[in-house]
């Protein structure tokens, strides 16, 4: 046998073991159990379509309506944090390649450390700056709101606090493509006489078409896996308008009492389809428009 | 062909070590606690002072943060199930139902002292199913009101504490008392109050085993809390009332027996506490939970290692006294009885017959569902945010929904 036919086995190997046991396997058997009533102790009983059915259909369900009320509140906030969490961090990049611009590294750090510090964390300090009493919002700008009991308000923190974490790492990928575009293309274009704004639709952005597509898509799945800020920040209220379905599905799975983890599973597969469907969708539409 | 077998060999290999983690150690009791923050501090300083003994087999606590998720994926695979474990009174009797408990029967032979009348009363049977004791009782925690001795006299309301029932009627007198920013009683644990009126008002959380949340005795609990709100004596909505208590602009606060120590840290707040305010003043409830020893199903348990339980338990019945320093009811009476337990704030709650039945433990089944409905919609209802008839019907099909998707299991 040929040595050399060995040398791709090893590098995938391992990846390919992780993947099986880490990943597969257990998103398999999430499957399954969306099919069966489950108390994560006893073992799963077969159910067919009915967690699905009661979800979808029995208007009159509890589930039914966490379902939807979850689905629309994650679909509000992957609405207006994915577009902060693309235009912004593009807008910084972009900024930061200004020839004037001084401490570049040291103002991509600051943006980027918010990134690494935990949710759990950071919102407590934001909680803090939320807070009516002891915050500043109250006492330097007067807010007399309650910002986590009210709407819109609550939005507004968990979307402050998600953009003031989410910032650096998309900023990172597209200062990273944006130096890589050669610098003779800016050159040529500004000697035709193209403008800033003529620059960036006609160079930058589809020099790092790839980045872009990337980000976007990487960005609203992650949006749509949406916990912890609403956790931390609002515990989904006010009256579960910022409940989105991943507190619904881990109420549902490991919440009180006994596990409902059949269910859970359910609601799961349908967000994990939900993603795979509009990830689908974006990535097909910008890589057409930019081709 | 002998590379592929090499091949092999490193994955079996791989994947023997990754389900080789965790084993049982012959020696070790292996105890888990969901006891996070200080009062796991206080676990380990007790399981510490145990070790000190030099018992046969020593104990190893092992503070377990999601610790029921843990439990049933340990339960679910059969490897590495604690010996012993602390689990709250209100998941006896499901998991009685499911069938991982194991009875407490040999470890009380082995020890005669672990016995009902060692302990306190609802402590100990909340863990007795059909007749069958599945636990050992640590502690009562339960929700209670704390007062700020200083607020009280400026506003001259020492007499609601007479009795010792602050009844809603009292708190109505203040109306239109205080000064601006001063409350009187703030929402914090508003689910444990609605739950102690529902017990004040002669009502039930369950009718012959099915779940009763949409009931009179339920809206007329959250009617009479709401008086309150209403009249702007309720810290306002979404604002931390608990950190306004100790700030000294709040009255009384409806926290937990656990508080204490926290409140006792802020300096100049001059606090002591009583029972949770009462629809009358006939009757009061603390509605309280417990911290209950237990064993969870496990073939790999000896018999030694149960004898060694068994020394354990009897160990903190008769040396808990550092549990009262986490703030909780300890359960043993010889703790309780103890003089030096009188130092301790919360052997108030203890200090007679009628406190001690105030301290209410629900023990319906599925109580953990009816207590996820009322805590998650009651402050909503309180603060008239929401209608209380329609919420009242969520909630109960909230519940009904809930419990029709465990009815196939544990049978």
């Amino acid at each position: 046998m040929n040595r050399k036919s060995f040398a791709p086995i090893f590098f995938v190997g391992p990846h390919f073991i992780l993947f099986i046991i880490f990943i597969c396997l257990p998103t398999i058997y999430g499957i399954y159990a969306s099919f069966t009533k489950w108390n994560l102790i006893n073992d799963p009983v077969w159910v067919g379509l009915d967690n699905y059915r009661t979800i979808l259909s029995d208007t009159s369900s509890t589930f039914y309506t966490q379902f939807f009320n979850g689905l629309k509140n994650t679909l509000i906030f992957v609405g207006l944090s994915v577009p902060i969490l693309i235009a912004l961090p593009l807008m910084i990049a972009v900024a930061l390649e200004h020839k004037q611009v001084k401490l570049k590294g040291f103002i991509q750090a600051v943006l980027y450390i918010p990134g690494l510090i935990s949710i759990s964390a950071a919102a407590l300090i934001w909680l803090l700056i939320f807070n009516k009493q002891l915050g500043i919002t109250g006492n330097v700008f007067g807010s007399e709101t309650v910002w986590a009991a009210n709407q819109p308000y609550a939005w507004i923190i968990i979307i402050v606090i998600t953009v003031w974490g989410g910032v650096g790492g998309n900023m990172i990928i597209y200062r990273a493509s944006i130096s890589g575009v050669s610098k003779e293309l800016y050159e040529s274009a500004e000697m035709d006489g193209a403008g800033p704004i003529r620059r960036f639709t006609s160079i930058t952005l589809p020099s790092i078409r790839f980045p872009l597509i990337y980000t976007f898509v990487m960005t609203t799945a992650g949006a749509f896996n949406v916990f912890g800020q609403p956790l931390m920040m609002t515990d989904g209220g006010p009256r579960q308008s910022t409940t989105v379905l991943m507190m619904y599905i881990r109420q549902l799975a490991f919440g009180h009492g006994e596990s409902i983890a059949g269910m859970a599973s359910a609601m799961a597969v349908l967000l994990g389809l939900v993603i795979l469907v509009i990830s689908a969708l974006q990535y097909y539409v910008m890589n057409r428009n930019a081709s | 062909m002998k590379k592929r077998w090499g091949i092999t060999l490193v994955v079996l290999a791989i994947s023997a070590m990754l389900t080789a983690c965790g084993g049982d150690d012959k020696n070790t009791i292996t105890f888990w606690t969901p006891l996070t923050g200080e009062d796991g501090s206080y676990m380990d300083q007790l399981v510490k002072e145990y070790n000190d003994t030099n018992p046969e087999i020593k104990v190893k606590h092992v503070i377990t943060s999601d610790m029921y998720t843990k439990i049933s994926t340990v339960l679910n695979s059969g490897k590495g199930v604690p010996d012993l474990a602390i689990i709250h009174a209100d998941r006896v009797p499901g998991f009685v139902r499911q069938g991982v408990l194991e009875p407490m029967t040999a470890v009380m032979e082995a020890q005669p002292e672990l016995k009902e009348d060692n302990y306190l009363p609802q402590a100990w049977t909340t863990g007795n199913i059909d007749g069958v004791q599945y636990t050992v009782p640590l502690d009562i925690h339960s929700n209670v009101m704390y007062y700020n001795k200083d607020l009280l006299q400026k506003y001259n309301a020492e007499s609601f504490l007479d009795d010792n029932v602050v009844t809603i009627d009292e708190m109505l007198s203040l109306q239109g008392k205080l000064e601006e920013g001063d409350y009187v009683v703030n929402d914090a644990l508003l689910g444990w109050v609605i739950m102690a009126q529902i017990q004040n008002l002669g009502g039930d959380i369950q009718e012959n085993g099915q779940p009763a949340v949409n009931t009179e005795a339920m809206k007329q609990a959250f009617l009479e809390v709401k008086k309150i709100a209403d009249a702007g004596l309720m810290t306002p909505f979404g604002e931390d009332g608990y950190l306004m208590f100790q700030a000294g602009n709040v009255l009384f606060s409806t926290d937990g027996t656990w508080s204490s120590t926290a409140h006792a840290s802020v300096e100049g707040l001059n606090f002591d506490v009583t029972n949770i305010y009462s629809t009358s003043a006939d009757k009061f409830t603390n509605r309280a939970s417990s911290h209950l020893f237990a064993m969870l199903k496990n073939d790999n348990r000896t018999d030694e290692k149960e004898q060694g339980i068994g020394e354990f338990l009897e160990f903190i019945r008769q040396n808990s006294m550092e549990w009262a320093k986490a703030g909780q009811i300890v359960a043993s009476k010889q703790v309780i009885e103890n003089p030096e337990y009188e130092n301790y704030i919360q052997s108030f709650f203890t200090s007679n017959e009628d406190e001690i039945k105030s301290l209410y433990i629900y023990t319906y089944e599925y109580y953990p569902y009816v207590a996820e409905a009322v805590d998650t919609y009651a402050a909503d209802i309180v603060r008239g945010n929401v209608d209380l008839d329609e919420t009242l019907q969520t909630m109960q099909k909230f519940v009904e929904d809930k419990i029709a998707e465990g009815n196939t299991q544990g049978e």
